[in-house]
């Protein structure tokens, strides 16, 4: 029986749902934008960044808001790295092996994840994670609300910095045309590695938000990877707007699907409505054409 | 009947219309060439006569059936083929390969009958090298048969990309800017060679730069604005005509001509 | 566009010979490694025609193993079906899955085709441990029968209960499966799947078409990983979601590249490399996936053509031309 009470709960833990695909979603589309590489391992970065902040809280009794800026910090540092001793060198190699690079990318960091962090689950706790917040018949967990909050205020700051900033509205021209921009003179290197650094900073920013309240485990970066890049196809390829719209609905559907249905299937489900998109409109719901030559 | 026939062609990008409204016909035999500043939609024209695009709205009708909407091999398979603006060829092939690809969508294949080699396939491939050979004669590429693609010259390859393209067998054949980036010397042999082609029955409609070429081969010629059609007629219409001077030039030159 | 078969036909037989020959003298252990190596370097086959020669990189083999191997799974041990109907049944349900999912993942093109083939793979490997009634959950399914006692001409009968006779099953089927391979690329169908990784608008402007042409290749390709799945079920007798996992999927990937996508002695190279090294050295297999991702990005960077592509360069194959395979005949 569908009651009003339990509808609005799902659609309140959809939005916090919604909200880490749009950190997701965004950092796949500028690193794809910029660098056409499709950043495979995001999903797998966003658990680094929630071990991370987790190792930081739990072990060094660090405090959390502490650990989400270093955390951010340590990824976005992770993403100088990987562009300069990865990307960077394969900048004009053919692009399916870019492809390749990232995905074994994938394989290095999953392999040290399985390694290092071992396959039981933690259980990442901060002072007010238990805490939950009832407002009338619906009740959200604290954390939940963080992720929201957290969400607006990053996603606030990106528009912030790349409309207003001149370094953003650079990064905003080479997303849009990437030979155009470096006939402007454009440091293209430059704008390259800011971009993944906060591609992979994003993905660490929401692995520290929703980690105390999820459980962690090597995995969990799987789910929200395919999650994100559905919400890319679905919102429409070649749009920010689009991405982010994208995995706000999805995060929904992800949560109503969950309650609704079963909560086993919910990631196939989500999937099904990408395949579904593929076959009646490709071009997603604020999709542009693609460019063809 | 006119072999092809565009009526009402829109074709928008988020808000931008790359091409508005167009409505013209190509007569069966007949040269017609397209001209305009660049971004004025020339390309994107020919993406949608061959399918690449699909429209925003309007129809496109060849050799008297509604194509509009149809995928490009399909539209190949019935007779239009076209070359791209940058030109394009299989890079690692070789010459022969190239235009032996070309003939694939003519050569009857089955999979089971390829792979088990039956005699049917093997007379086929036979069918398929001869003809491939006699095209590169007829575009002037004979002795270049063996060389990679890679290794040829743009003009080379300019005339490599349309030999694949006649492999195709076209009725009406789209060439994209088939004499940029070559000099004067090999523009006339590409003119001849176009000449040739006409000879031959095929229809051809040309996007070109090069305004003295234009001039002397085209029968008639459409000026392209913006994606809109802002003149259309034979060469010495279209040179006195207001518009494509302003068009070319931009107001403030015409203003003051 | 030759594809010569590494250099010649004859520098297979020797292969083929040790490998008939080697195994009835090495222990127990070495053969069912041999076995496994078989199965995988089939993957590998299966990811080649796919990627390595219709340039479209798959990291969904993994599920079609998967399902190659459930579907022989259930239909032995839950409905009772005899080795060989169970075996074509389920290698049609793999190529059917391949067919399926193709139809919407073949119209996106690069990083959008591999992100869909890998949730594929993630969704199946979902599947495989969450609709326990049906496979058994993480715990899986037992009890796969190996292939039916094939009647010898002197009397007496062949049975594939012990290693060896196991192993020349799986090693026949590699051969059927290299052949297969060798002849499909060089039809003209295999000239479509080529002219496709070469460049698919070009390919499409000359009146092929590319989706369906692409399609085949996915179908093909993920029987021939059904192939894989069903050997290695009836192999080990048991099987669980983890053989599915993508993480699998990816370790074909790294297998094929380092071994040289797009040659027939690629997969065979990079099989070996990756699989016979490690188990060589004792490494421990939690960290198999990493060292993999390890040794491929360094491919990558390095030598991004594999052992194989590698050698040919070696032998001075940067060639202004060559004689079309056509030509001659």
């Amino acid at each position: 029986m569908v009651t009003a009470v339990e509808f609005c709960q799902y659609i309140l833990n959809g939005i916090s749902q919604g909200c880490i695909y749009i950190l997701l979603a965004s950092g796949l589309t500028l690193v794809f934008g910029i660098l056409n590489v499709p950043n495979f391992a995001q999903g797998h970065l966003y658990m680094i960044g929630a071990y991370f902040g987790f190792y930081m809280v739990m072990s060094f009794g660090m405090n959390y808001w502490m650990a989400l800026i270093l955390a951010t910090m340590a990824l976005a540092f992770l993403g100088l790295l990987l562009y300069k001793f990865i990307f960077y060198p394969m900048r004009d190699v053919p692009e399916v092996n870019l492809f390749v690079a990232a995905m074994a990318l994938l394989m290095i960091i999953e392999g040290a994840a399985l390694f290092f962090f071992g396959t039981e689950t933690k259980w990442f706790v901060v002072p007010y994670s238990r805490h939950v917040v009832t407002f009338g018949p619906f009740a959200l967990p604290l954390q939940r609300i963080i992720v929201i909050l957290g969400t607006l205020v990053v996603m606030i700051a990106l528009q912030i910095f790349i409309k207003k900033t001149m370094i953003g509205a650079t990064l905003e021209a080479t997303a849009q045309q990437r030979e155009g921009a470096m006939l402007c003179g454009i440091k293209v290197t430059s704008v390259s590695a800011l971009a993944f650094m906060i591609g992979t900073g994003l993905a660490g920013i929401a692995g520290v938000l929703i980690g105390p309240a999820v459980l962690l485990e090597p995995t969990m970066g799987m789910g929200p990877l395919l999650v994100a890049f559905s919400a890319v196809v679905f919102g429409g390829m070649g749009s920010i707007a689009g991405a982010v719209l994208g995995a706000f609905i999805l995060g929904l559907v992800e949560s109503l699907a969950s309650g609704y249905i079963s909560a086993t299937y919910s990631l196939t489900f989500v999937f099904g409505i990408m395949i579904l998109t593929l076959l009646f409109r490709p071009k997603g719901l604020l999709g542009r054409e693609v460019w063809r030559p | 009947m006119p072999v092809l026939e565009v009526i009402g062609l829109t074709k928008r990008f988020g808000g931008l219309a790359a091409v508005e409204d167009l409505a013209f016909n190509i007569q069966t035999g007949e040269l017609l060439s397209i001209i305009g500043p660049n971004g004025a939609g020339k390309t994107t024209l020919f993406n949608l006569l061959t399918g690449f695009y699909s429209p925003t709205s309007g129809k496109i009708i060849f050799n008297g059936i509604d194509i509009t909407g149809y995928k490009p091999h399909r539209i190949i398979r019935s007779g239009m083929s076209r070359t791209f603006q940058l030109t394009s060829v299989f890079q690692r092939s070789t010459v022969l390969d190239n235009v032996i690809i070309g003939q694939m969508s003519h050569a009857r294949v089955g999979l089971i009958g390829s792979i088990f080699g039956i005699p049917a396939a093997g007379r086929e491939k036979k069918k398929v090298i001869e003809r491939a050979k006699e095209i590169l004669s007829f575009v002037g590429l004979e002795d270049k048969r063996d060389k990679i693609a890679a290794g040829l010259t743009e003009e080379a390859r300019k005339r490599l990309s349309i030999a694949s393209a006649l492999a195709t067998e076209p009725k009406l054949l789209l060439l994209d800017e088939p004499a940029a980036g070559i000099n004067l010397e090999e523009t006339s042999g590409i003119i001849d060679l176009i000449d040739r082609i006409r000879k031959t029955g095929v229809t051809i409609c040309l996007i070109e730069h090069k305004m003295k070429m234009v001039m002397s081969i085209s029968d008639r010629i459409i000026v392209l604005s913006y994606g809109k059609n802002i003149a259309e007629g034979t060469p010495e219409e279209v040179a006195n005509n207001q518009e494509v001077i302003k068009a070319y030039l931009g107001v403030r030159d015409a203003a003051q001509s | 566009m030759k594809m010569p078969l590494f250099t010649k036909a004859t520098a297979w037989l020797p292969a083929l010979i040790l490998a008939i020959v080697i195994p009835p003298m090495a222990g127990g252990y070495l053969v069912s490694m041999l076995i496994l190596i078989c199965i995988w370097t089939i993957m590998c086959f299966s990811l080649n025609i796919i990627y390595g020669y219709t340039g479209q990189l798959s990291l969904g083999q993994a599920a079609f193993f998967g399902i190659g191997a459930y579907a022989f799974g259930l239909l032995t041990v839950k409905v009772n079906m005899g080795f060989w109907p169970a075996f074509f049944a389920s290698v049609f349900i793999a190529g059917l899955s391949g067919f399926l999912i193709g139809i919407p993942a073949l119209k996106l093109r690069g990083p959008y085709f591999i992100l869909v083939t890998l949730g594929f793979s993630v969704i199946v490997g979902v599947v495989l441990v969450a609709w326990v009634d049906l496979t058994g959950g993480a715990n899986g399914l037992a009890g796969m029968p190996r292939p039916s006692p094939v009647p010898l001409p002197w009397g007496g009968r062949l049975t594939f209960d012990s290693l060896l006779p196991m192993y020349y099953f799986t090693l026949f089927f590699l051969v059927l499966i290299m052949v297969f391979s060798h002849r499909l690329i060089n039809s003209l169908i295999g000239r479509r799947f080529i002219a496709i990784s070469y460049n698919e608008d070009l390919t499409e402007s000359l009146g092929i078409d590319t989706m369906s042409t692409k399609i085949l290749s996915f179908t093909i390709s993920a029987i021939m990983a059904g192939i894989a799945g069903v050997l290695y079920a009836s192999y080990n007798v048991v099987i669980s979601p983890e053989m599915a996992y993508f993480a699998r999927g990816m370790d074909v990937v790294a297998y094929l590249v380092v071994g040289g996508a797009g040659t027939m002695a690629g997969p065979i190279l990079g099989t070996l490399v990756l699989m016979a090294v490690p188990e060589l050295l004792q490494v421990i297999p939690s960290l198999k996936t990493m060292i993999n991702g390890i040794i491929l990005m360094l491919f990558l960077i390095f030598l991004p053509s594999g052992i194989s592509g590698g050698f040919k360069a070696l032998k001075g194959r940067i060639i202004r031309s060559r004689t079309s395979p056509y030509a001659g005949s």
